[in-house]
């Protein structure tokens, strides 16, 4: 994958989407200092989705993909959820396989990027619902962590299986109702990111995506920590609104409440994570 | 028949604050011009959540941008 991708033939330029043409001209390739305030301005790497009005993944998905430091060098391995319906709408290469064996995936895609490119820094990033990463792909994400592998994890946790119809998952609350779940859950939320941590992660942060900026800089040092240490994981709490039975314009004030609470913002570091992180604050690269 | 959002741009211009379009949840569709120093929708991609609205309205108090109808908007300012 290279920006070439997107140049367009000049005599062919007239017929082309306007939206094809702006992904040439108007997005921001190219430059590791790009971020969340770029989006007011520039044509974003996401193109129309396919996700319900106010959903706060959507909101999740324009801060990632602005963040991205490196977004033409940059794989996505996704799984099968609401997120994988975004995915035919970015910009950048992505795989979906089967549902949950995208960290195996992304190991794989990953060794095999330094084999084949060892002079280029290629970024491979897992995005993948909470069934994906702690119910059915549970073992291969922690199989990757054990192995020490440079890839970034970002989970969005919804805490249900939304597109089904409201299964819970492990994520769900104790005590939480769903449609399919009538009796309310009745075991602990399962404290991934302490899961991660003991599993050898280098970088863990656990946020809501209420904060873009917040977001933003999670998203950065994770990836920089994920290139040269090991591996790391981030946790994005997006609330389905549909499921909690809230209306479109909610969802922000959701997950404001719920930063006070169970989201309080969370992050740990390696000692070998600090120093990349400190070094890369220092180039003005966070 | 369905509701978009809408800048009113005298409103607007006032602040220079950009924050509706960092929230809306779409890609590319509350953007923001330097030139006349406001925000602006792209009318064909906004679902209409309105949380643009709660931004500007219930949390920074501005209240620029309002929910119309897509027939009744204001056709001569939207870019």
């Amino acid at each position: 994958m290279s920006f070439n991708i997107f140049k367009i033939n000049e005599d062919l330029k007239e017929f082309m989407p306007p939206e094809i043409v702006d992904l040439e001209e108007k997005a921001t390739w190219g430059n590791p200092k790009r971020g969340v305030m770029d989006l007011p301005y520039s044509k974003e790497l996401l193109e129309e989705h396919s996700l319900c009005a106010g959903c706060p993944e959507s909101a999740a998905f324009r801060y990632i993909l602005a963040s991205l430091p490196n977004p033409e060098e940059t794989i996505i391995v996704n799984s099968t959820g609401c997120t994988s319906l975004v995915f035919p709408h970015i910009a950048l290469h992505t795989v979906h396989s089967l549902f949950g064996n995208q960290n195996a995936i992304a190991s794989g895609i990953k060794r095999v990027l330094e084999w084949r490119f060892p002079d280029k820094v290629k970024d491979v990033i897992v995005l993948a619902g909470d069934g994906a990463t702690v119910d059915i792909g549970l073992d291969c994400t922690l199989q990757s962590f054990f192995r020490q592998e440079k890839i970034t994890t970002i989970c969005f946790d919804n805490e249900v299986y939304a597109n089904t119809g409201g299964q819970e998952s492990g994520l769900t609350v104790k005590g939480h109702v769903f449609k399919m779940a009538p009796k309310g859950k009745q075991w602990d939320k399962v404290p991934i990111w302490q899961i991660a941590i003991d599993s050898g992660c280098h970088y863990v942060a656990r946020l809501t995506v209420s904060s873009p900026k917040k977001v933003e800089k999670v998203i950065k040092q994770a990836i920089y920590v994920a290139r040269e240490v090991g591996p790391t994981y981030v946790h994005l709490y997006t609330p389905c609104i549909l499921e909690i039975g809230l209306n479109s314009d909610d969802g922000l004030e959701e997950m404001r409440r719920t930063d006070k609470e169970r989201f309080k913002f969370f992050e740990y570091m390696t000692d070998e994570a600090k120093e990349v992180i400190q070094r890369k604050k220092e180039e003005g690269l966070i | 028949m369905y509701y978009v959002a809408q800048v009113i741009r005298d409103e607007c211009t006032k602040y220079n604050c950009k924050q509706c379009t960092l929230f809306c949840p779409e890609p590319n569709t509350l953007m923001y011009t330097d030139e006349t120093h406001h925000a602006y929708v792209l009318t064909e991609r906004c679902k209409g959540c309105a949380l643009c609205v709660y931004v500007c309205s219930n949390l920074l108090k501005r209240d620029s941008i309002e929910m119309v109808y897509a027939e009744n908007r204001d056709v001569a300012g939207v870019r």
